[in-house]
Parts: structure tokens; C-alpha cells; sequence
């Protein structure tokens, strides 16, 4: 199915689960096809500026493990038990051939377990580019910042080597002008489901956004318009439900039965960090630079979204997250993070107690991509719903 | 018309259960229907039940105030909103007995205990783990096995004179032991009895985990199995537990009851706060 040439919003949701459940990437395969010359570049969560290989021509294709739809056999030979789900299915997938026709792995900064991980690609596949990105945790501009913008012009370089290119300032401020548009078309659609979460299912929704991971950005774009388009067309009876914002599932992925036991159980859910990457900045960047990469850098210093993989600094995340729950006119937050994944798991209690503090209600829960049984979730978001509905 | 009727759903895994509440008229109960899903799709079942409960007492969708489903919520199609089973069953024993300080849910999968505030909130809970040697379906099939219908099993379990041992851990070892127990020629009554105190010791368990109170109110199909429900008065009794159990009215309804009645609560709930 073509994502340029959808009928209505049952195919585009068609494509965007098929796209979700081929761990073998069949439309980057076919891009590969139709460009041989060209790179593919798989990233992990959270955020990378996938700016810089649009100017390079190269498709980057995001790497979210495989959930619940293979058997790890291999994968947990490299990671303790006490270790988080995603980096066995990634490895799992990798080994498999799933990923052979990737030239590289990006591995962003996010916590301990994902540099392992850069390490053992970088052991297990010597035939591939293999970077681990850092990211500053000083913000000002002549630290932190001339620290990202060493990070970038090493990587731009690098994948340009890769590619046979070289990014210019048209290249760059062209990709930077497509992402903004991806940036509002992205907000677009989710202050229209924040309006009607009723019309788009948290799966659906989730299942949207998902397809960004893979597609060029060009067919993202106007996948997205088309989803927002037939959303509006469609008419749907709200339930009775309360709006929940969830928190904590930035980078090993919750499984879809898990996203539609919190709804079924009585909660909208109004705003999450599933993928987080695609809206971790919050404005638009100047496209009109004789320096774009340092407008990528300006943007990632200025106006990041808050996560548990960055530094607080002086906008403590409790805060953020209390304003983002009156923003979206919730009724409360989940805490929904993967088992055993230290920035989530260390700063729930730090959350925790800023949502009392704000006078906002909250359960929380863990989960792994694996997952299968949802009873006890069904359980505690149920009785959560409840307690609002009846009580509050 | 009258306009102030609310309807509850409660979808288990083997019944369907249907309450239709007059909210303002001392949220008296107007009718109750009660249908076996006996391997059909779940969905036309309750499709076909909720236009049953509709045509039999002249009233149309559109005249309720507030459709709830409890229970497996998600296969009601057409509802305004879904409350947990605990809170519905909470409810639904409260409106008939208001004094009830606990309420054990036995379903057909698994059973639960509630206590409860003074408001019929859900004050603590615990419930029986995933094996199903705790449940109505084990009971079900044991039947199967015996030979004789569901209504039959309370009279004679209260006729047993010697209990058999069966086991009180796996729903396959205990079936095993039935059929044992067959083969060896022991009296039906004493099976029959012997499964009963198997799957009440569970619930005394349960009972005696979260330090209950009386009265307690016994719901959800298997409270209309008297000779179960005799099961948990004994056991509870030899552990000095001075439990007082009774079968709730309309016991298997309770969940739908109760969401019927909480649909009502929330409607003039959310009027007032628009």
C-alpha cells in the first residue's frame, strides 16, 4: 500500500500496522531499491537531529525493538536479567539479518544499557558505521553547546563520508523546513485528538505516529495530512472517560494490548512520550540560516521537551509535567515505564511527589515490551478511572 | 417517557448480565436479564439482550440517561461508560444491603474479595491467582464430569455425609481426582461437597488475608450455589472466624446492578458539573 495514495483512514491505518509489525523494514528495503547508491542509517529512541541525514540523502529509520513479536533466543546471552527489554530485541533482530540492509546504528545518549548496547553492535558488527551520540547535559551555549555542535559536525561528516555527500546549507535548511512541517503537522493532529480522543484510538493514534520511524519524511508528511483529514470526517459518540497523560515510555515501547488496556479500562489518554523523539522540540527552527547546524544545536539547547534521560537544570520536570496535565485538561498521569529502566524508574519518585504536590492524582505500573497479560494494568488503571469518575 | 432509567452490562466470560434502573425512583430496580453466551460471539449476544431488555419494557436507546458496562467492558459496543467490576459489584450488593462490610465476587474465572466503606467504596481487595481451581468454570466442568446440571450441585452437596479429598492447588490435578473419585465409586454428594470446600478454602483464605468483617455478601454466579456458599460458613467457622455469609439478592446481576446505579450517579455528576 502506498501512504501517498490512501483512500481512507481504515488503509492508512492498515499501513501504518503493517509498517509497525514488518520487523524486516520492507519499505526501507524498497527505498533501498529505488535509490542503491543511498544509506540507511537505523537510530534508537530518544531524539536525534534526523535533519542532518535528510541533507545526506539518507533514509534513518527508527529502531524500537520487536515488542512481543519475536522469541528472544539470542539476545539475552548479552544482558543480565536485571537489564531492561529492548536492547535483547534489538540485538535479537539484528543478528536475525533483520537489519542487513542498514549501513549504520545510532545510539543517543539515553542511559547506560544503550551505550552497552553501541559496544556490542560495534563488537558483533564490524562492517557497519556504529556511533554513540552524546548529548550535552549543560545547557548554555558556550559549553554545552559548542560540545552538541562538535557531536554533530563529527556525525554530519561521518555519514557524509558514509554516503558520498556533503550537507550544505540549502540541504540542511531544506530537511530543517520539512521537519518543522512535520512538527506542525504532528501538533496538528494531536490538538485534534486531545479535542476528540474518542475519534482516534490510543492504538491508532499510536500506530500513526509510529509509521514516522520509518517513512521518508516527505511521505510522512503527507501520511499525516491525509490521517488528520479522514480523522475529522469521522463521527464517534465520546465515552464517559477520564483524560490520563502517560509518563515514563520514552524509550522501550509499551505493547499495543497495553496502550488499549489503559483505554478500555476507562481512560483517555490525552498525551504520552511514546515517541517521544518526534516532538522533543517544541518550536519551530529558523530554516533561513547561513548556520543550520547551529540551529539545531540553538534548538536542542533552548527548546528540548523534558525527559528523563536530560538534566532538569532549572525547569524542574515535576513542574513540566504538572503544566503539560492542566495543558491537556487531564484528570491525572499514569507512570507507565518499562521494567528495570533507570531514567524513568529514578525519577518517578521525583514525579510522583510533584504531582502531589500540584494536587494531581496518579497510579503507576511497569510493563515490558513483551508483555502479554494486561490484568493487573486493567486493574489498577480501572480502579484508577474509578476513583475519579466517582470520587474526586 | 420516562427518562431517568440507566442500564448496566456487566460481560463476564460466561453470562451476561443486564440491569435497568429506575435512577429516580429510589433507583428501583425495573428489570434483569441474564443470558448464557454458550459459545456465540459475545458482542451480537449483548447487542441481542440489550434490544430484549429495551423492547420488553417499551423503551428506547435513546430514553436512558447512562449505558455502563462492567466486566469485560470493551465487547459493548454502543455505551457512555465503563466502571471496574469491583466498584460495580461494591454498588450492587450496597443498594440491596447496606450494612454489607465484605463482598466476594465468585466468577466463572476467578474470585475476589472486597471490603467496603461505609459508602459502598472499595476500601481493600484480593483476589485468587490465574489457575482456575478457584472458579465457576472448574466447577462447570466438574459437573460435566459427574453427570448432573449446575442447579443440582447446592442440594446435594448439602446432603454429603463424608467430604472427599480433592486437590486444592491445580484445577488439573482436581479433575484428575474426580475422575478417581468416580472410577472408586464415592457418592456424587460427597465429590460434589469435597470440590466446594476445595474452592472455599481459596476464599477463606482471601478472607482471612484482608481481616474481613460481617456481614458478608456472597455475588456473581456461584453465589447461587448454596452449597457452596455453606462450604465457606464451615471453613470459616473452624478457622474462628465468625463470619457471617449470606447470597446477595440477585447475586449473579450484582456487577450489572451496580453499574447501573454508579451510571446514574455519574449522570448527575457530570450535569452538575457542566
Amino acid at each position: 500500500m502506498n501512504p501517498l495514495s490512501l483512500n481512507n483512514y481504515k488503509q492508512g491505518i492498515e499501513l501504518a500496522s503493517g509498517m509497525f509489525n514488518d520487523l524486516a523494514f520492507g519499505y526501507a528495503t524498497q527505498w533501498k531499491a529505488l535509490h542503491p547508491d543511498r544509506r540507511i542509517i537505523g537510530y534508537m529512541p530518544i531524539y536525534i537531529p534526523r535533519e542532518i541525514f535528510h541533507a545526506h540523502q539518507i533514509l534513518p529509520v527508527g529502531l524500537f525493538g520487536a515488542g512481543d513479536r519475536i522469541p528472544v533466543v539470542r539476545g539475552d546471552a548479552f544482558f543480565q536479567s536485571y537489564i531492561c527489554h529492548i536492547p535483547r530485541t534489538v540485538i535479537e533482530c539484528a543478528l536475525n539479518g533483520n537489519y542487513d540492509h542498514f549501513d549504520g546504528y545510532i545510539f543517543p545518549a539515553i542511559c547506560d544499557v544503550i551505550r552497552n548496547l553501541s559496544g556490542i553492535f560495534r563488537v558483533n558488527f564490524k562492517d557497519k558505521y556504529i556511533k554513540y551520540l552524546d548529548f550535552p547535559q549543560n545547557f548554555s551555549a558556550d559549553i554545552g553547546g559548542v560540545f552538541y555542535r562538535t557531536e554533530l559536525d563529527r556525525l554530519s561528516s561521518d555519514v557524509g563520508k558514509l554516503n558520498g555527500t556533503t550537507a550544505t546549507v540549502e540541504s540542511l535548511n531544506h530537511a530543517i523546513t520539512l521537519y518543522n512541517t512535520n512538527r506542525h503537522l504532528l501538533r496538528a493532529l494531536d490538538d485534534f485528538r486531545m479535542e476528540s480522543p474518542h475519534i482516534i484510538s490510543a492504538v491508532d493514534y499510536y500506530l500513526i505516529r509510529r509509521a514516522g520511524a520509518v517513512l521518508t519524511i516527505e511521505d510522512y508528511n503527507q501520511f499525516l495530512q491525509s490521517m488528520t483529514d479522514f480523522a475529522k470526517t469521522i463521527v464517534k459518540e465520546p465515552e464517559d472517560k477520564i483524560r490520563v497523560v502517560v509518563s515514563g515510555a520514552f524509550c522501550e515501547q509499551p505493547p499495543l494490548g497495553l496502550i488499549k488496556t489503559i483505554e478500555n479500562a476507562g481512560c483517555y489518554i490525552v498525551d504520552d512520550d511514546f515517541q517521544l523523539g518526534q516532538i522533543w522540540l517544541t518550536k519551530d527552527i529558523p530554516d533561513d540560516t547561513d548556520d543550520p547546524m547551529g540551529a539545531l544545536v540553538d534548538a536542542y539547547l533552548n527548546d528540548s521537551i523534558h525527559s528523563s534521560a536530560v538534566f532538569e537544570g532549572d525547569r524542574p520536570k515535576g513542574d513540566q509535567l504538572a503544566k503539560q496535565v492542566r495543558d491537556r485538561n487531564a484528570d491525572g498521569v499514569i507512570f507507565c515505564a518499562p521494567s528495570f529502566c533507570d531514567p524513568a524508574l529514578l525519577d518517578r519518585p521525583l514525579l510522583e511527589r510533584a504531582m502531589d504536590k500540584h494536587h494531581i492524582r496518579h497510579s503507576g505500573f511497569q510493563y515490558h515490551e513483551n508483555l502479554g497479560q494486561f490484568h493487573v494494568i486493567k486493574e489498577q488503571a480501572g480502579t484508577f478511572a474509578d476513583m475519579i469518575k466517582l470520587w474526586e | 417517557m420516562n427518562s431517568n432509567y440507566t442500564l448496566g452490562i456487566d460481560v463476564g466470560s460466561s453470562f451476561i448480565k443486564l440491569a435497568l434502573i429506575d435512577y429516580q425512583d429510589q433507583s428501583s430496580i425495573k428489570d434483569i436479564l441474564v443470558e448464557k453466551i454458550r459459545k456465540r460471539n459475545p458482542t451480537v449476544v449483548i447487542d441481542n439482550a440489550v434490544s430484549t431488555i429495551l423492547e420488553r419494557n417499551e423503551i428506547k436507546y435513546e430514553d436512558i440517561l447512562y449505558v455502563a458496562s462492567t466486566g469485560e467492558g470493551e465487547l459493548v459496543t454502543r455505551k457512555r461508560g465503563h466502571f471496574y467490576s469491583m466498584t460495580t459489584h461494591a454498588r450492587g450488593v450496597f443498594h440491596h444491603h447496606p450494612d454489607a462490610k465484605t463482598v466476594v465476587d465468585l466468577g466463572a474465572l476467578y474470585s475476589r474479595v472486597i471490603t467496603l466503606e461505609s459508602s459502598a467504596r472499595v476500601k481493600n481487595y484480593a483476589m485468587t491467582g490465574q489457575c482456575a481451581s478457584g472458579s465457576g468454570q472448574f466447577l462447570e466442568n466438574i459437573t460435566r464430569y459427574l453427570g448432573v446440571t449446575i442447579s443440582e450441585v447446592g442440594p446435594l452437596s448439602l446432603k454429603s455425609t463424608d467430604p472427599a479429598k480433592t486437590s486444592g492447588i491445580c484445577a488439573v490435578l482436581a479433575e484428575t481426582d474426580v475422575i478417581n473419585m468416580v472410577a472408586q465409586g464415592i457418592p456424587t454428594s460427597d465429590i460434589i461437597k469435597g470440590i466446594h470446600l476445595s474452592i472455599a478454602r481459596r476464599i477463606v483464605m482471601l478472607l482471612r488475608k484482608l481481616k474481613v468483617e460481617s456481614p458478608v455478601y456472597l455475588t456473581g454466579g456461584m453465589a447461587l450455589d448454596e452449597g457452596l456458599t455453606e462450604a465457606i460458613r464451615e471453613l470459616g467457622s473452624e478457622r474462628n472466624m465468625n463470619l457471617k455469609v449470606h447470597s446477595s439478592t440477585d447475586n449473579i446481576a450484582t456487577g450489572a446492578i451496580g453499574a447501573a446505579l454508579w451510571g446514574g450517579f455519574r449522570h448527575f455528576k457530570l450535569l452538575e458539573k457542566n
